[in-house]
């Protein structure tokens, strides 16, 4: 339950072990920063992989990025374990430029499923087999891929009127039986944002989900491509999670390209960073808890008002370090941007005066909420994700660890000035929605913990010693062909970059990894079979953001 | 629990026969008097009815007023933090008449395959229903409309129309989120209906009359007396285990948390109403507000004594109104602070928990009150 080492640790796979594991089916090594690297043919897929799973332990599909090169496609299934996210493997799928097609890794990992469909919306690989070969983001009558090449942006995408019919159209399944179509969404008060579920109800009874996004793609990975390095791209992660993660998704940058370029950051802008990401995670959290108030209460109630009020408080704290409420933009590759405003002193006893008052905040949310008994059977054994389903999905975050996956970033792969302090990673065995909302409560306290000592260092911390940047060129090119999956401990979970530099100020290939995307994909698992609010409440409880799905 | 304190009033309902009937001049006829319309034969007594119906209906309209637009907001903002509406005029009171006329002015929009007439009629029926109900309530000060001797019958009885007009509302709309609203509204008031009503019996066992005047007057013979001060038989104090199944009873039958299921924003969008909009919206609303302010009238009725209260009985109005208000602050307060309850798990605590148990209060008060009698 610690940082520490009680937990059991997985057996550590060598270089050796996979390249005997794959054998002659590797074609050749294409390693990346982050891990070993084997290029496989795309007929190889799902047996390569089902091999890595069972036999080595990489039970985990972080990621799926595709790309387009000259002369080819590929696709990289990035692997790690649950047990060890140091651990990892990539595995290269190239296929031809005439023929893109490659086998489905869908049977393998639930999660493929999505990760395939975007691959083939946004750069145009066909996946054999996949169960559901749909665009994902972009319409069904877009033409052509984006992130392709030479793909003409200028082109108008013409689409004949019929074609363009309205999606939220159809209001029927089928005409044979008794069950109800219903749309929920994209215009709906519990979708957070705009969500499209695609519904079939069988009187209350859902049966058949299937979430609809894209709504909110804003072409985040293609602005990240078209900015350099040092500069441009620190803004666009806020807007990913951009309900008050900030700081922790523009860390998800951050450590990606310090990793990928080799730079180093002050301890003391670490401490910064750790202190600043721990706020947003108490805001994220806050916001989570009172938006799923809202959706089994049902109304703007005092919960809801509660969570944004001790919301407020953290905004306001974070206004006072970056200059920002929402959108910060206050890490820089190497350190943060600036020191905690003057008077320090004023600050940090300011943020000790939320924490003093934490303890209590959080029992009256316990009071209210957790211990309230309608509460209760509105929120056990409901939305049950059982572990083994959880790592299909790929889900992390409170999600992942309210299902009893004893999984977080921040201690298991550890970055930042974590590792230096006490705390512990929260985890429930419930598996249902009761268990996610406990985690957060209980996240929020740790995150408490975290600051505490944080602001102890600050205080301490000798006067000429306080850098917050290292000294970073002004332009970075790191070198052609350089790839790198970095991931960091997002609000939500998992919260990964990669990288491909192609030895310019910008990078070739930038590939996000939202942990929404994932957790979302997995509604389907919670709520078939349960009734519409806790279709509702599930969907709550996972705590999506639409625009980090969506990107 | 309960029988000690119904064993404590034991000479009140054997007593009942021998208090001498107080002859309550109802409104309609005062006016007539007042008026001098009683002297115009049938046409007369016709005007002074609709003048005193017109008084009565305008009162509860003029409350719904305050609460809707202004009383709402307020309650619901002290209880979440909030200062809510206080832009306009005094505590920001004038915003109901902004409101009204924001709501008024608003365009119609009436859904393409809406089913015309039913659609058009349940907003009415909805908010006529709550209004037919006040026509029996004895309010103090000498407002009543009538004394039927079947009053609490027929309370019952017209309340349960707006069920109607729920479905009507929800078939009509041709709209998936109406229909499921519509649906969930007819499961939950015939499921909390019967609750109701017999727990409305249990009181008519100890008062031993339909008759709202006579309930009221039943209430008024005090109870026991500490230290000098008397407290009144209110059948809230006789018997607080069929207080306690009526309030939740009627939280579930106006369809408040947390029992909102039927409109649930968050899961249905609106229910039934979704699709009603500008002067239709505003009598669906408003049949919701005089829903729980008749809820209200019938509690302070059948529980707390009517418009008994300290003071001159010329303020019988005041104090019935406080107990009205009561019973509406308590639905906002649940609102604010208790979640909804799955539509599953309403129907079965209506059906398992709620019918049982008013069943069992029924036999236990007719057992003791026969024993008693």
């Amino acid at each position: 339950m610690s940082t520490g080492l009680e937990r059991e640790p997985s057996v550590e796979v060598t270089e050796g072990d996979l390249e005997a594991l794959i054998g002659d089916r590797a074609l050749a090594r294409d390693d990346h920063l982050n891990a070993p690297g084997f290029v496989i043919r795309p007929d190889d897929v799902q047996d390569v992989l089902t091999d890595l799973r069972d036999e080595a332990g990489f039970d985990h599909l972080a990621n799926l990025t595709a790309q387009q090169y000259p002369d080819r496609y590929e696709s990289i299934y990035h692997l790690r374990k649950y047990a060890d996210p140091t651990q990892e493997v990539s595995i290269v799928v190239p296929t031809t430029t005439d023929e893109p097609v490659s086998q489905t890794a869908e049977p393998v990992f639930r999660t493929a499923d999505w990760h395939e469909r975007e691959a083939f919306d946004l750069v145009g690989i066909d996946y054999e087999g996949h169960p559901d070969p749909r665009r994902i983001l972009l319409p069904e009558t877009w033409q052509g891929h984006p992130l392709s090449e030479g793909y003409d942006q200028e082109k108008p995408q013409l689409v004949t009127l019929t074609e363009h019919a309205n999606p939220v159209q159809p209001d029927h399944h089928d005409d044979e039986s008794d069950t109800m179509f219903l749309n929920i969404g994209p215009h709906h008060p519990a979708t957070h944002g705009v969500l499209h579920i695609e519904t079939v109800l069988d009187g209350e009874t859902v049966v058949d989900v299937d979430p609809d996004i894209g709504y909110l793609h804003r072409c985040e990975e293609q602005m990240c491509q078209n900015g350099t390095y040092r500069h441009q791209i620190m803004p666009y992660p806020d807007r990913w999670d951009y309900v008050s993660a900030g700081l922790l998704n523009e860390w998800a940058y951050a450590r990606t390209a310090e990793d990928l370029a080799d730079i180093d950051v002050p301890e003391y802008a670490q401490v910064i960073r750790t202190m600043g990401a721990e706020l947003c995670r108490i805001a994220s959290h806050m916001l989570a808890l009172a938006t799923f108030a809202l959706d089994v209460y049902g109304d703007f109630t005092a919960i809801f008002q509660y969570g944004m009020r001790d919301r407020e408080v953290v905004q306001d704290i974070l206004e006072d370090l970056t200059g920002q409420r929402l959108m910060f933009n206050y890490f820089r590759l190497g350190g943060v941007a600036w020191d905690l405003p003057e008077p320090r002193e004023e600050f940090i006893e300011k943020t000790r005066d939320f924490l003093d008052g934490l303890p209590a905040k959080v029992d009256e949310y316990h009071d209210l909420l957790t211990a309230n008994e309608i509460f209760q059977i509105r929120t056990h054994d409901t939305g049950i994700l059982e572990p083994e389903v959880a790592k299909q999905y790929g889900c992390t975050g409170p999600v992942a660890r309210g299902s009893g996956i004893d999984y977080d970033i921040r201690r298991d792969d550890p970055y930042g000035y974590y590792d230096n302090l006490e705390w512990d990673v929260v985890t429930e065995d419930g598996c249902d929605n009761y268990s996610r909302v406990l985690v957060r409560m209980q996240e929020v306290e740790e995150s408490a913990k975290i600051i505490e000592q944080c602001l102890d260092l600050l205080e301490d911390w000798p006067e000429d010693e306080r850098t917050v940047q290292s000294n970073v060129p002004r332009t970075l090119k790191p070198d052609a062909d350089t790839e790198i999956y970095r991931s960091v401990e997002g609000a939500k979970g998992e919260l990964g970059i990669y990288i491909r530099a192609d030895g310019t100020d910008k990078p070739g290939r930038f590939k996000i990894r939202s942990p929404c995307f994932h957790n979302l994909s997995a509604l389907p698992e919670l709520s078939e079979g349960e009734y519409v609010p806790d279709l509702i409440a599930s969907l709550g409880s996972l705590d999506i953001v639409l625009g980090e799905v969506d990107r | 629990m309960t029988g000690g304190q119904i064993a404590g009033t034991a000479t009140s309902p054997s007593a009942l026969p021998a208090v001498p009937l107080q002859e309550t001049v109802l409104l309609p006829e005062r006016l007539g008097g007042l008026t001098g319309l009683d002297g115009f034969g049938l046409g007369g007594e016709l005007l002074a009815t609709f003048l005193a119906a017109f008084i009565v209906g305008s009162l509860m309209l003029a409350m719904t007023g305050v609460a809707g637009p202004w009383a709402k907001r307020k309650i619901t903002a002290a209880f979440t933090d909030r200062i809510a509406v206080n832009r306009l005029g005094p505590a920001g009171l004038f915003i109901i008449l902004a409101d009204s006329v924001r709501l008024l002015s608003k365009e119609l929009v009436i859904p393409e395959n809406a089913d015309r007439p039913a659609y058009d009629l349940a907003p009415i029926v909805v908010a006529s229903s709550a209004l037919l109900g006040f026509a029996v309530i004895p309010m103090g000060s000498g407002i009543h409309l009538a004394d039927p001797e079947v009053g609490l019958a027929y309370v019952f009885a017209v309340s349960g129309i707006a069920s109607l007009g729920l479905v009507m509302a929800g078939y009509a709309s041709s709209n998936k989120y109406s229909l499921l609203g519509g649906l969930r509204a007819v499961a939950q008031n015939i499921a909390y209906e019967i609750p109701l009503v017999i727990t409305g019996m249990s009181i008519v066992i100890f008062a031993g009359t339909l008759q709202m005047g006579e309930i009221v007057s039943a209430q008024a013979k005090p109870l026991l007396t500490v230290a000098g001060v008397s407290v009144p038989s209110w059948y809230a104090l006789v018997n607080p285990f069929a207080f306690v199944l009526f309030l939740v009873a009627n939280f579930a039958e106006v369809g408040r948390n947390p029992f909102d299921t039927p409109e649930a924003p968050t899961e249905i969008v609106a229910g039934y109403q979704t699709e009603y909009s500008s002067v239709y919206f505003v009598l669906i609303y408003l049949g919701e507000f005089l829903h729980i302010f008749l809820g209200g009238a019938i509690i302070a009725t059948i529980f707390l004594g009517g418009p008994a209260g300290p003071g001159p009985a010329a303020l019988g109005i005041v104090w019935f109104i406080i107990k009205i208000w009561a019973v509406f602050f308590a639905t906002q307060w649940l609102r604010s602070a208790v979640p909804r309850v799955r539509i599953d798990q309403l129907i079965e605590i209506g059906w398992k928990g709620l019918l049982v148990l008013s069943f069992a209060n029924l036999v236990l008060t007719a057992a003791i009150v026969g024993l008693i009698a």
